[in-house]
């Protein structure tokens, strides 16, 4: 079919790098805002701006809170027709309690699962999950959205289409893709390692866009390929469900023998018992940390089966030191206090996985690997877009000589995705600070807002195409950029006029996670307004081959625009 | 191990970024159209580094790079170590070609030795 092996290559990587590139381009900028996920968390819900908070007291503070939870009336819903008869309007056995935080949280994730009477499926359960000031216990308003962990976050994964999954598997394929993409890059542009560091922006646009595409994919090489490689691996119980569909009764006698082994109730005793102290637990558990030589503070904290003589505590301890994602488990017996069982130490197999999962996912503190992380992302981003761009360059005069609309398509749709996709993002967390808090449904307006500019973005991209088909650049890249430097200040703005936190108070007080998403929002703005201007001026003076300056190095700029939301 | 929310750690740390650079700086130099861009154009420009001026630069290059790991193992568990000097790597490279592409007699600074001027250039490297 092919001549040679590297005209295969480049057949694979030019049309699957086409198609899947949108999806690992959304894949890769959410990723990198991912990384300060908590931060963007901050600067979207400002009752939560105070220092990250160890975990509280479980016996003053949170059993209190959980007491008092109930599921919530979305969860009791969604659960109707799993039910025979009624539904309870009081839940009263408690299947789980569960609190969560991280080094760079201030508020902690709490939840709990109720028992469902009459459930079709005994393992079905209602849940109750809030978000609580560790401080007091209070928890806080639902209905405001954590725009980094709770939108940009899934987002990166599953391009937030939930429906069976389907945006995980289509990110999953993406990712096994640019796995070949790639290999096949590397094949295909090998001349490109005799001479490594090269780019050349002097030289036609078509050069100089495969010069940035080459250095910022092989540059980062072994980051792009960690983290699709991970990727995959954390997502590998969806991708090959052996667990839980083809071997379902197998994985419930599994549980049962798992139970036996670890000396861990698998259910309830249906005998009333009451909980002990779980402070002296985690003092227990932590001390046997510190014998390990792993002293460490609480990450994640459960009961399980609440109330009943079979009920146990799991202490975890949190990752902050280390990259492998571990918990350390230590397990009481919640009426007695006493150890049932610590987790054994880890075989060869568990640990390569949850050092490679740890990498991907990074509980770690190490703010400079975040922030190299983020320029790992970045670069990706920089990659596939000047990938679209070299594609489009390499084709359109022919296109227009033909009268093919191809690569005015692609064109379109790479604005809409490397302009388009950082204008939506600035737009949200403008509309998160302008739109008031006590508005009901406020995190589903800044989600409507978000797909809206988006989609405005799109259609603009598509509406000011026409250009290319006289071999002409579309202004609609400039016109973006113009868009995105004007909003995103105007999103520090007003934060500063909504919350007075502004960047002289920040930065004098040293709070980075609202600083620093300012300060990124800034530069974002700078290195569009720069862009924007220079593409302006190639174009005034020549409509199609002076362009050196501009998408070549709008795309080396974009990665950077792109920086936008980012901080640490 | 240094504390590495320690100002020592960052300053070991920005010590291992530095290290990178150089090492990629000594490695580009060691490739012809990289030392064309640093000490080719003006009078007496050399196209090309003599074979031994392009072994001493491999080996200081490369010495350079393993002397960053080592940096970078003094801050951190082994594990987290190795994993920021693959993306300090990474960083580093795309400096380096950012200054050969805007800057590149900023490199003069960082060799300042181009070839004796006796010493006939070496004939061009493996293509």
């Amino acid at each position: 079919m092919f001549q040679n092996f590297r005209l295969a290559m480049a057949w694979l990587h030019t049309w699957f790098g086409l198609v899947l590139g949108f999806v690992l381009m959304v894949a890769f900028f959410f990723g990198a805002l991912s990384v300060f996920d908590r931060e963007i968390d901050r600067w979207a819900i400002p009752q939560t701006r105070f220092a990250p908070q160890p975990m509280p007291s479980f016996d003053r503070v949170l059993r209190p809170a959980f007491e008092r939870m109930q599921p919530s009336r979305d969860s009791v819903d969604s659960m109707r027709e799993r039910v025979e008869g009624e539904m309870p309007t009081h839940f009263e056995t408690v299947r789980r309690w569960g609190a969560y935080t991280t080094h760079r949280d201030p508020v902690l994730a709490v939840f709990a699962g109720y028992e469902l009477p009459g459930a079709k499926d005994p393992e079905d359960a209602v849940w109750a999950s809030h978000t609580m000031d560790p401080r007091s216990g209070a928890l806080l308003s639902e209905g405001q959205l954590r725009i980094g962990s709770e939108f940009f976050y899934p987002l990166h994964y599953s391009l937030n289409l939930h429906w069976r999954d389907l945006g995980i598997w289509i990110v999953g394929f993406a990712a096994l893709v640019m796995l070949a993409a790639l290999v096949s890059g590397v094949v295909m542009h090998r001349k490109f390692f005799r001479e490594f560091f090269t780019f050349r922006p002097g030289k036609s646009r078509q050069r100089s866009t495969l010069d940035l595409h080459n250095l910022s994919g092989v540059l980062a090489l072994p980051f792009h390929f960690f983290f699709a490689f991970t990727g995959l691996l954390i997502f590998a119980g969806l991708y090959f469900p052996v667990g839980h569909s083809q071997l379902n009764p197998l994985h419930e006698l599994h549980e049962r023998l798992e139970a036996q082994e670890t000396g861990l109730p698998h259910q309830r005793a249906g005998v009333a018992a009451p909980l002990a102290s779980v402070d002296a637990m985690v003092a227990e558990a932590q001390r046997r940390w510190a014998a390990k030589g792993m002293a460490g503070e609480v990450g994640f904290l459960a009961v399980q089966h609440v109330g009943d003589a079979n009920g146990y505590v799991s202490v975890y301890r949190a990752g902050t030191d280390r990259v492998a994602l571990t918990g350390e488990g230590m397990h009481f017996k919640a009426a007695t206090g006493e150890l049932l069982r610590e987790d054994p130490p880890r075989t060869a197999v568990d640990s390569v996985n949850e050092f490679l999962t740890g990498l991907h996912l990074q509980h770690f503190r190490h703010w400079l690997l975040r922030w190299l992380y983020v320029l790992g992302g970045l670069l990706g981003c920089v990659c596939i877009a000047t990938g679209f761009l070299f594609f489009v360059e390499k084709r359109k005069k022919q296109h227009a000589r033909d009268g093919s609309a191809g690569s005015r398509i692609v064109d379109a749709l790479a604005v809409g995705t490397v302009t388009g996709m950082p204008l939506a993002v600035v737009v949200m967390l403008l509309a998160n600070r302008l739109l008031p808090a006590e508005l009901a449904g406020k995190g589903d307006w800044e989600r409507a807002l978000f797909w809206a500019a988006w989609a405005l973005a799109l259609l603009h991209a598509a509406w000011r195409s026409s250009a290319l088909a006289q071999a002409r650049s579309n202004p609609a890249w400039r016109e973006q950029c113009a868009a995105i430097a004007l909003l995103a200040p105007a999103a520090v703005l007003a934060n500063a006029w909504s919350t007075g936190d502004h960047l002289f108070r920040t930065l004098a007080a040293l709070y980075w996670p609202v600083a620093g998403v300012d300060l990124s929002l800034l530069f974002g703005a700078a290195v569009a307004g720069l862009t924007a201007r220079k593409i302006g001026r190639a174009g005034a003076v020549a409509h199609a081959s002076a362009l050196v300056h501009g998408p070549a190095d709008l795309a080396a700029r974009t990665g950077a625009a792109l920086a936008e939301v980012k901080h640490g | 191990m240094a504390d590495p929310a320690s100002h020592s750690a960052a300053l070991l740390l920005a010590g291992a970024a530095l290290l990178v650079v150089w090492g990629f700086a000594g490695l580009a130099l060691a490739m012809d159209a990289h030392w064309q861009q640093v000490f080719g154009p003006g009078p007496g420009g050399q196209q090309a580094p003599s074979t031994a001026t392009r072994r001493l630069l491999r080996a200081l290059g490369s010495l350079l790079l393993l002397a960053s790991l080592g940096l970078c193992l003094s801050v951190d568990h082994p594990s987290m170590a190795v994993l920021v000097w693959l993306m300090l790597l990474a960083g580093g490279a795309l400096l380096l070609a950012m200054i050969l592409a805007w800057r590149p007699r900023w490199l003069r600074l960082l060799w300042p030795v181009p070839n004796a001027p006796d010493s006939r250039p070496a004939s061009p490297g493996p293509r």
